[in-house]
């Protein structure tokens, strides 16, 4: 194992755990509940460790794609339904992503916000056509790093971390309403589909084919799942801890993605708040890229085309068509007007619908010998699988009855 | 595994995707083609690659949304090509050589070979 590529392998997964869904529901959930909501996202980083360790192994052992050994083990017709509902949840989740990055650029610019999705997309789709996978992926994912300023703000007001210790034990707030549980239950929910989208593990281990892993490479992906995304994980713990420390008590609503940026900016003033947004505009950057490059790696491998960015895009021909329709789609549903913030509750409520038949084949190919020999699933990464199916499953089943009784989480 | 080798069809050749000697990703086993009849023998003659194999697969009104999408293109495979089973099917047999990447050579054409690393 290499440790500078394993450094950079763990910072790169710091980095790019961050995109819209979470900053936005972050900072909500501390703002409505405190602290009492860390805990989901403590719990859910669990489940995206859990499967992106599976998703890694399955591409370095089985040398092929989820999804490619996804269509196998579900047949032909379940496998179709499979792709059509992921491929909506990620599109959805690329607009948002896509307009995330332009408000962020209209914040950092004062050009128009319309203006700013095409430029923002335009960047977006160079730097994709330029750069072979691994500069994008550790481009975006370093440059993410800038994230950090939110750790460093929760350090700077003085946070009291007593109470933030105390959210990680799981817990129901007391004292709330039957319309507050309710709003608490739908804000857990989101939270766990925000931290598990499904692009992620499609596009770890497409990512793990395009490096070439092979088995020698399972030690360096069962730690950057853990410390990597466990880090991560710690940025929009970060996020949701100064929104309650800062935006609770004072009964600030962060209802617009900029909210989020302040947090560093009251205690670092305006630099603070440039780096913050630079952070969150890298962020979001990355996301917006992997959940096109998911959509296409889905495709493609569904249907047996040459894939990936290692290759040169005239050496993956459908593929770079994909990635660049897909854009442009994401770009187009943008452009309508629809507001980005109410793309981030479709996409958290979609993805969150489509988790579990997402997940199942994931589950069973990386138990299954005849693909994983030895490195199948033992006893202890089964359990933790089983459990954290059974939690995103209960998470589908309440997700929509949540969100029309808590009108999308207003209560 | 090799093509000599006893196999279970469906579970062991279906949707498999496919490699050809050079690495290159080029379709998946939608379908396999036998050969014999009632009361003969049966011997697996092809692989079936392509939109056309969907035909028997979906339902009618998803077959029409292929058709119009993707075409019915239907290339075969002879098993003479396989070179060996396992999580995907290798070949022995450049892609273009069995008219697996015509698809992917035409989109080819469109794309400029400029400005990537």
């Amino acid at each position: 194992m290499n440790p500078l590529e394993l450094t950079l392998g763990i910072m790169t997964a710091v980095g790019g755990f961050v995109d819209i869904s979470e900053l936005v529901f972050a900072a909500k959930a501390g703002s409505i509940f405190g602290y009492a909501l860390i805990w989901v996202f403590a719990l859910s980083t669990g489940g995206i460790m859990v499967f992106g360790e599976m998703s890694g192994r399955v591409a370095a052992v089985a040398k092929q794609p989820v999804f490619n050994l996804m269509r196998h083990r579900l047949g032909l017709k379940l496998g179709l339904i499979t792709l059509f509902a992921s491929l909506i949840a990620n599109l959805i989740t690329c607009a948002a992503e896509v307009g995330g990055v332009a408000l962020i650029l209209r914040y950092l610019t004062g050009a128009p916000y319309a203006l700013m999705a095409v430029v923002g997309t335009a960047i977006l789709m160079a730097s994709m056509w330029v750069l072979p996978f691994k500069w994008i992926e550790r481009t975006y994912g370093l440059l993410g790093l800038f994230m950090i300023a939110f750790i460093a703000a929760l350090v700077a007001i003085h946070a009291p971390w007593g109470k933030i210790a105390g959210g990680f034990v799981p817990q129901i707030p007391h004292g709330l309403s039957t319309k507050e549980l309710l709003v608490f239950a739908y804000f857990a929910v989101a939270i766990v589909s925000a931290v598990m989208f499904p692009y992620e593990a499609y596009f770890y281990s497409s990512g793990g084919i395009e490096e070439e892993w092979g088995p020698k490479d399972l030690p360096m992906n069962k730690i950057t799942c853990t410390v990597g995304f466990g880090l991560g994980s710690l940025l929009s713990i970060a996020i949701l801890a100064s929104s309650a420390q800062l935006f609770g008590p004072a009964n600030v609503g962060p209802e617009l993605l900029g909210s989020s940026a302040l947090e560093v900016a009251i205690p670092f003033g305006w630099v603070g708040l440039l780096i913050a947004l630079l952070g969150m505009l890298f962020a979001i950057s990355g996301a917006a890229i992997e959940t096109c490059m998911a959509n296409a790696y889905s495709i493609s491998q569904f249907f047996g085309w040459e894939w990936g960015r290692h290759r040169k895009p005239w050496d993956a021909p459908r593929f770079t068509v994909t990635w660049i329709v897909l854009f442009l789609a994401a770009l187009a549903i943008i452009l309508t007007g629809v507001d980005p913030m109410q793309l981030v509750e479709y996409a958290v409520l979609f993805s969150i619908l489509v988790l579990p038949l997402t997940y199942l084949p994931l589950l069973l190919l990386a138990g299954d010998k005849s693909y994983m020999k030895e490195h199948a699933n033992g006893r202890f990464a089964k359990s933790l699988g089983w459990f954290y199916f059974a939690l995103i499953t209960l998470a589908a089943l309440g997700a929509l009855p949540l969100y029309f009784l808590t009108s999308g989480g207003q209560g | 595994m090799t093509p000599s080798d006893p196999l279970k069809v469906i579970s062991q050749l279906l949707d498999l995707p496919l490699i050809d000697c050079n690495g290159n990703y080029c379709g998946i086993v939608d379908d396999v083609a036998f050969t014999g009849g009632a009361g003969k023998e049966a011997r697996l003659e092809a692989l079936l690659v392509g939109p056309g194999a969907y035909r028997g697969r979906m339902p009618r009104w998803a077959m029409w949304l292929v058709r119009t999408v993707a075409g019915d293109r239907l290339t075969r495979v002879p098993m003479a090509k396989i070179k060996s089973i396992g999580s995907a099917v290798e070949l022995n047999t450049a892609a273009e050589k069995l008219g697996l990447h015509a698809v992917e050579n035409r989109v080819r054409r469109h794309i400029p070979r400029v400005g990537a690393m």
